[in-house]
């Protein structure tokens, strides 16, 4: 059983970098699931948390590479809010390890595969009982998402 | 969110422009017309545009620019105002400026690009594949094949490389397609093969065996090994295909009660009768002799074609429904009246040749001296026979060869063939001399007999003379030997066997008018349609053409038939038809790479074994040596027309009888972008039509400018022309209330009806994806009225079937699972043409496009493409897409914003050379264009006399020109900026639609209005960050994103430019003023759908969304607390500012929490049913 990859992929070179994958023929586990945003600043912890909490493996951020991004936007905020999650999903006993931050080029189907790879190799390496523990279980607030 | 289509409103002006060329200007060129509401044809010669393909200009684009050229053609593809002709080429232009002719020819691609979804399931069933180097540089693809293999491309519809026809096809008498058949073998599709076969002739497994080849002869891979064995192969698909001689009926709904009679059951009368039934005819065969088969049953060994093969093909022509008569001789036992007057309207005579040949030297009337034909007969057909121990056989046809292989079989002794001519020259073919010189067969080359001997009545043997060959040639092409006088010589014989052909007796028909030549005995026909001189009297085969071999002779009954159906028609037997062979595929065989590999030979039996028994002589071809030796194939014609392609597209997109087109377009200007290695640069192009040349110096930016520039004026000169358009008349004081719809956070309707549909994409998501499971699993979900699969949704016809659904289930939100992956209403760099028609045609066939809420989610490139090899997992990620694409539209806002009007004023800030041409252009356009004078430079602009720029001159063009103030006030938003000019306690007020301001004239001007002026706070921003980019870095970059994320600001830069090349500045001045037009021309603002709301109530007034976003304004409440505000349609839709929202104030309707939470829920939650993860 292939671990489960959530995707966050920006719109621009995040999901072009995944389509490419396609069109050059790649492959990569059907457990990869992506989710499209508009840029990964668009991402707050609320989010990536949910996704473990409904039972991702690992969570992989993926947006441009720093000073192409499509809306000008400043990579930092993003870099901000991972650095973040992961010191919050270490105070709940989540393995840090399971998110990741990439920045990809655009069209990098081969940089994308690579990318998922690792992810899935690093999270088959993380001892079986905390590979998909769950927010619930440690009884922190279910749903920590905003309103809107 | 809605769908909604860009507003592309036609402000009046009309026209008609074309585009020549395909490089990244010439679609920036037709991209500016259109937005200033011109009607574009972009006419390319290249079959389609790639990023790669359309910079074809060896600029200096960076890897960064080639990103944006992508959406660039997107957007240019999607535009109503832009019709594509790929595939086109120039050929003339008649009138001139203002109203030209282009006569166009459209180059066929044998696909249709409308219904053609680029899937790639032909390419994967293409036989022909061909591997060419050119400059060193290999390429392997197949005939049918993706236009920029590997990379995407507009139109993304599949080609198919055709060059005439294959020599091999061409030089069939009975038009097998034989690179066909033969590629689809190389392919291991021996099933196919046949079928193919068997679509052209009959006897596929006869034809194996005894053809005569002529397609060997003209097989282009002799030029690096040898000929492709074609007949083995012929042999192979009729002996090993699984179908066997099955034979299918043209026109099944098509009975004629019309009789036909053919006369002889060779292979001309069978052929003719094979191919009549197939056309719905009924003919009837009539033969003399007991067996079937003509001289394929009584002239041919059984050695070379064994009585079951024969019996299998004849017996399959008579499973078709032939009626074969046998034992009844024309002419004897029935005749032409009798059979006249039984109703027969139509005959072939296809009698072959029965009379054989006689030297006509002495001795021929002594006991043991036979005619080959009674010597095949009598042996083929097993009746008991007299064979001599000395065989001597006078002649070297293949008769002759047949005639020693069979006596040999017999004799057990010897058996000398007397050819008058030298080994090289020899009628038979190489191969048949061959074996028989294996079996034994001795060969006497030069030699002709004048003498049979005998002693008491029985032969004993020849004299002969030798012979030399001459320089006389004759009509075979071959010299003409004489006998050398004083040669003279004995060959002992015991039975002499006259082989020197046959001739015809079409005179023992005894049919009264029918004009037989009388030195040969052949019957005389119109070579064309083979018409006897007795109307409804046809003949064809040997006993027209003398003794011949089988091809041919089906040829001819091929040919009869179609002259029969046209006779029985009524109509003219000759129109349309010709004997001319068509043009053959040139090739260069220098730049196909091929591996020389040996030609396959059928395994044979020795020849000892031979001796003993009829058995077929050689085994044919293993499945193995078969399969490598159809791959020594070229494919001379690249698409083998094996048809596979039309057989696995369920789309019927491959149209193969797509030819040439020609047409005309009426249009007021032409624009010809020439590349670099452009192919029409020689052609007689008159001298208004504008070209712009390609300097391979410029960089992108700069060429998309020049493109602007050049694109503007000529719209300007059309709207001109046409005398429309004047926007005076709009009166910038009304007051226009800008309406902002705030877009509703909860779903509009109370009873969610939510359908499903299912893109099969023409087979190629369902050859993966199981639609049935996905069905299953999304049954039980609440609000999903019905699940539908349709067979193509980018098509008319698919959103035709969607809107039916719509209507019939009042569906309210709809959930596409096909290829397109969003309703943004963006073009991003994974969008495709496909998905932009997607959309299109949903749009346009929706009944209340407003009230139908539709969410894309792709299937194919996320699912079925990319997990092809695990279709059970692939189905249930598909099945968890689609869930969650249900989830999202539930959550989808009713509608999108409503667009934002804009003015069609001008405000121009600075007089900049730049400036003052945008200022012209714009005014030109009939907008009202005010321009502050600044005095910056000596020379001043304003002044020059040689660009006749001064103020008065402008004024003349309609330019309002004001004073420096001495402090500017700008407020306002995009569309409706307030500008109030302060000089002196004076202040006058200025409303525009878009703003161009100098920057340097605004900072450095006298005041520098940069400290004096009061910018509302987000405009203020807007320029401090403009302002900040290095226009000489990153201005290539910054324009191309404008460009591709549209402009929606109205606020647009120039940088002091006196100090450069006039020409450059007004190049400048142009771009920015085309950009103006485009922005203005689109009459309102939509929104970018991605834009974020901000709830002012749950806002506290912290401002870190501010310090993110130069859009967002924070304003003071009345009670003087802060707020964040945005205005939608600057928003660029990044969504940094939700995620940075410590109150959850701003949401993004497009993607809100709730949305993303609904689907990882609906993607991820493990172990619960569809219903409950919902």
């Amino acid at each position: 059983m292939q671990p489960t990859i959530l995707v966050f992929a920006c719109n621009w070179d995040g999901w072009s970098s995944m389509e490419a994958a396609t069109s050059e023929g790649l492959s990569y586990p059907a457990s990869v699931k992506v989710v499209r945003i508009s840029c990964l600043s668009r991402i707050h912890m609320g989010l990536i948390l949910n996704a473990f909490n409904f039972g991702a493996d690992g969570v992989l951020l993926l947006g441009c590479e720093p000073g192409k991004c499509h809306y000008c936007s400043d990579s930092d905020y993003v870099i901000n809010e991972y650095e973040k999650t992961r010191e919050i999903m270490a105070l709940l006993g989540i393995w840090k390890d399971r998110l990741s931050l990439v920045h990809l080029p655009a069209f990098d189907g081969q940089g994308f595969v690579n990318e998922i790879n690792k992810l899935v190799k690093e999270i088959e390496g993380i001892p079986a009982a905390r590979r998909s523990k769950l927010i619930g279980s440690e009884g922190i607030h279910q749903e920590p998402v905003k309103n809107g | 969110m809605a769908v909604k289509t860009p507003a592309h409103s036609d402000p009046g002006i009309g026209g008609r422009a074309a585009v020549l060329g395909d490089t990244i200007a010439a679609i920036q060129a037709a991209l500016t017309l259109a937005e200033t509401g011109i009607e574009v044809s972009l006419i390319t010669r290249s079959a389609a545009l790639g990023w790669d393909s359309i910079n074809s200009c060896p600029g200096k684009s960076s890897a960064e620019e080639r990103r944006f050229i992508w959406p660039l053609l997107m957007r240019a593809v999607n535009h109503p105002n832009i019709t594509f002709h790929t595939n086109c080429a120039l050929d003339s232009i008649d009138g001139s400026a203002g109203d030209f002719t282009l006569h166009l020819t459209r180059y066929p691609r044998y696909i249709d690009e409308d219904i053609c979804t680029s899937c790639g399931r032909c390419q994967a069933e293409c036989s022909a594949q061909i591997t060419t180097v050119i400059n060193g540089h290999k390429t392997t693809r197949n005939a049918i094949h993706a236009p920029d293999p590997g990379n995407k491309s507009i139109p993304s519809a599949y080609l198919i490389d055709k060059k005439d026809y294959s020599p091999c096809r061409i030089s069939c008498p009975l038009g097998i397609n034989v690179q066909g058949f033969v590629s689809l073998l190389a392919n291991g599709k021996t099933d196919q093969a046949l079928a193919l076969i068997n679509e052209s002739a009959p006897l596929a497994g006869i034809l194996g065996r005894v053809c005569r080849h002529l397609c060997e002869d003209k097989c282009n891979r002799a030029q690096i090994d040898s000929a492709v064995s074609i007949r083995s192969l012929h042999r192979f698909a009729a002996d090993e295909a699984k179908i066997g001689p099955i034979y299918t009926i043209k026109n099944p709904e098509r009975t004629s009660e019309d009789r036909i009679a053919i006369v002889g059951s060779g292979p001309a009368g069978l052929t003719c009768a094979w191919e009549l039934k197939r056309r719905g005819y009924s003919p009837v065969v009539i033969e003399s002799h007991s067996v079937i088969g003509g001289m394929l049953a009584t002239g041919i060994p059984r050695f070379r074609l064994p009585k079951e093969i024969r019996e299998r093909e004849i017996a399959a022509i008579r499973n078709l429904g032939v009626d074969i008569r046998t034992g009844i001789t024309v002419g004897r036992d029935v005749n032409y009246h009798y059979l006249k007057e039984r109703g027969f309207k139509a005959f072939f005579l296809a009698i072959g040749t029965q009379r054989n040949n006689w030297l006509k030297i002495p001795g021929e009337e002594l006991d043991g001296v036979v005619d080959c034909m009674s010597l095949l007969l009598t042996l083929n057909l097993m009746v008991d026979s007299f064979v001599g121990q000395h065989i001597v056989i006078i002649g070297d046809g293949n008769t002759a060869i047949d005639s020693a292989r069979t006596a040999i079989r017999r004799n057990h002794g010897q058996v000398t063939i007397l050819s008058w001519t030298v080994p090289d020259e020899i009628t038979a073919a190489n191969e048949e001399v061959e074996e028989a010189l294996q079996e034994g067969v001795t060969v006497e080359h030069c030699v002709i007999p004048v003498e049979i001997l005998g002693e008491g009545g029985k032969v004993t043997g020849l004299r002969c003379l030798r012979t030399q060959l001459t320089d006389d040639i004759m009509p075979n092409g071959r010299h003409r030997p004489e006998p050398v006088p004083g040669s003279d010589f004995i060959i002992d014989a015991d039975h002499v066997v006259m082989a020197i052909g046959q001739s015809a007796n079409a005179d023992e028909l005894g049919i009264e008018g029918l004009d037989i030549d009388p030195d040969s005995g052949v019957i005389r026909v119109n070579p064309l349609t083979l018409q006897t001189s007795i109307p409804g009297v046809f003949a064809g085969g040997d006993c027209v053409t003398g003794p011949n071999n089988v091809v041919e002779a089906m040829a001819h009954g091929l040919r009869a038939s179609e002259s029969i159906d046209r006779h029985l028609q009524g109509t003219d037997l000759e129109e349309g038809r010709s004997l001319e062979p068509q043009k053959a595929a040139e090739i260069d065989i220098n730049t196909i790479e091929a591996t020389p590999y040996k030609r396959a030979v059928m395994p044979a039996i020795s020849p000892q074994k031979r001796m003993n028994s009829f058995e077929e002589t050689t085994k044919g071809l293993s499945e193995k040596l078969a399969q490598r030796e159809a791959q020594r194939c070229l494919n001379c014609a690249v698409c083998s027309q094996c048809m596979e392609c039309t057989r696995i597209c369920e789309l019927n997109a491959v149209k193969h009888d797509d030819c040439v087109r020609h047409l005309d377009l009426a249009v007021n200007s032409v624009l010809r972008f020439p590349s670099a290695q452009g192919s029409d640069q020689d052609l007689n192009i008159a001298s208004d039509v504008q070209t712009i040349l390609c300097d391979d110096k410029e960089d992108i930016a700069t060429r998309l400018s020049k493109s602007m520039s050049v694109a503007l004026e000529t719209a300007n000169s059309i709207t001109q022309k046409n005398g429309i358009g004047d926007f005076r008349t709009v009166s910038s004081e009304k007051n226009i209330t800008i309406r902002k719809t705030v877009p509703a956070e909860k779903p509009p309707f109370d009873n969610q009806r939510t359908g499903i549909f299912l893109c099969r994409c023409g087979g190629s998501i369902t050859e993966t994806l199981d639609f049935r499971a996905v069905a299953r699993r999304l049954m039980d979900m609440t609000d999903v009225i019905c699940i539908k699969e349709i067979a193509q949704s980018c098509t008319a016809e698919g959103a035709l079937e969607i809107a039916e659904q719509v209507r019939l289930h009042q569906l309210d939100r709809i959930v596409l699972a096909a290829c397109r992956c969003c309703n943004l209403d963006q073009v991003c760099y994974t969008c495709t043409d496909r998905r932009g028609k997607c959309l299109h045609y949903i749009n346009k066939h929706l009944v209340e496009p407003e009230k139908t809420i539709v969410e894309f989610v792709n299937i194919r490139e996320q699912c079925a493409w990319v997990h092809k090899d695990n279709p059970r997992e692939a189905t249930r990620k598909a099945t968890r897409i689609i869930l969650s694409g249900v989830a999202r539209v539930k959550l989808s806002p009713a509608n999108g914003m409503d667009s934002v009007p804009v003015l069609p004023n001008v405000l121009v800030i600075g007089s900049t050379i730049a400036n003052i041409t945008a200022a012209r252009a714009l005014a030109n356009r009939g907008y009202q264009v005010e321009l502050i004078e600044s005095k910056l430079n000596k020379p001043d602009p304003l002044q020059n006399e040689k660009y006749k720029t001064a103020p008065d001159q402008l004024r003349q063009e309609n330019i309002i020109i004001k004073q420096w103030p001495q402090a500017l006030e700008i407020s306002g938003s995009p569309g409706t900026y307030q500008i109030r000019r302060k000089s002196g306690g004076k202040s006058d007020l200025i409303t525009a639609g878009a703003i161009l301001i100098d920057i340097e004239a605004l900072t450095t001007g006298n005041p520098s209005l940069w400290e004096t002026t009061h910018f509302t706070g987000v405009i203020k921003r807007l320029l401090d960050r403009r302002m900040h980019i290095n226009p000489h870095e990153n201005a290539g970059n910054d324009l191309l994103r404008s460009l591709t994320i549209r402009d929606t600001t109205g606020i647009f830069l120039t940088n002091n430019d006196n100090d450069e090349p006039h020409n450059d500045a007004v190049l400048n001045g142009l771009a920015v003023a085309a950009r103006i037009a485009a922005f203005i021309d689109k009459a309102g603002i939509i929104p970018r759908t991605t834009s974020v709301v901000i709830n002012e109530e749950l806002c506290r007034g912290c401002g870190t969304c501010g310090d993110i976003c130069p859009y967002i304004d924070m304003k003071n409440r009345d009670n003087g607390t802060i707020y964040a505000s945005i205005d939608s349609a600057l928003c660029l839709g990044c969504g940094t500012c939700v995620a940075s929202c410590p109150s959850g104030a701003i949401t993004q309707p497009s993607q809100s929490n709730k949305q993303i939470v609904s689907t990882l829920r609906s993607l991820l939650q493990q172990g619960k049913t569809t219903a409950e993860v919902y």
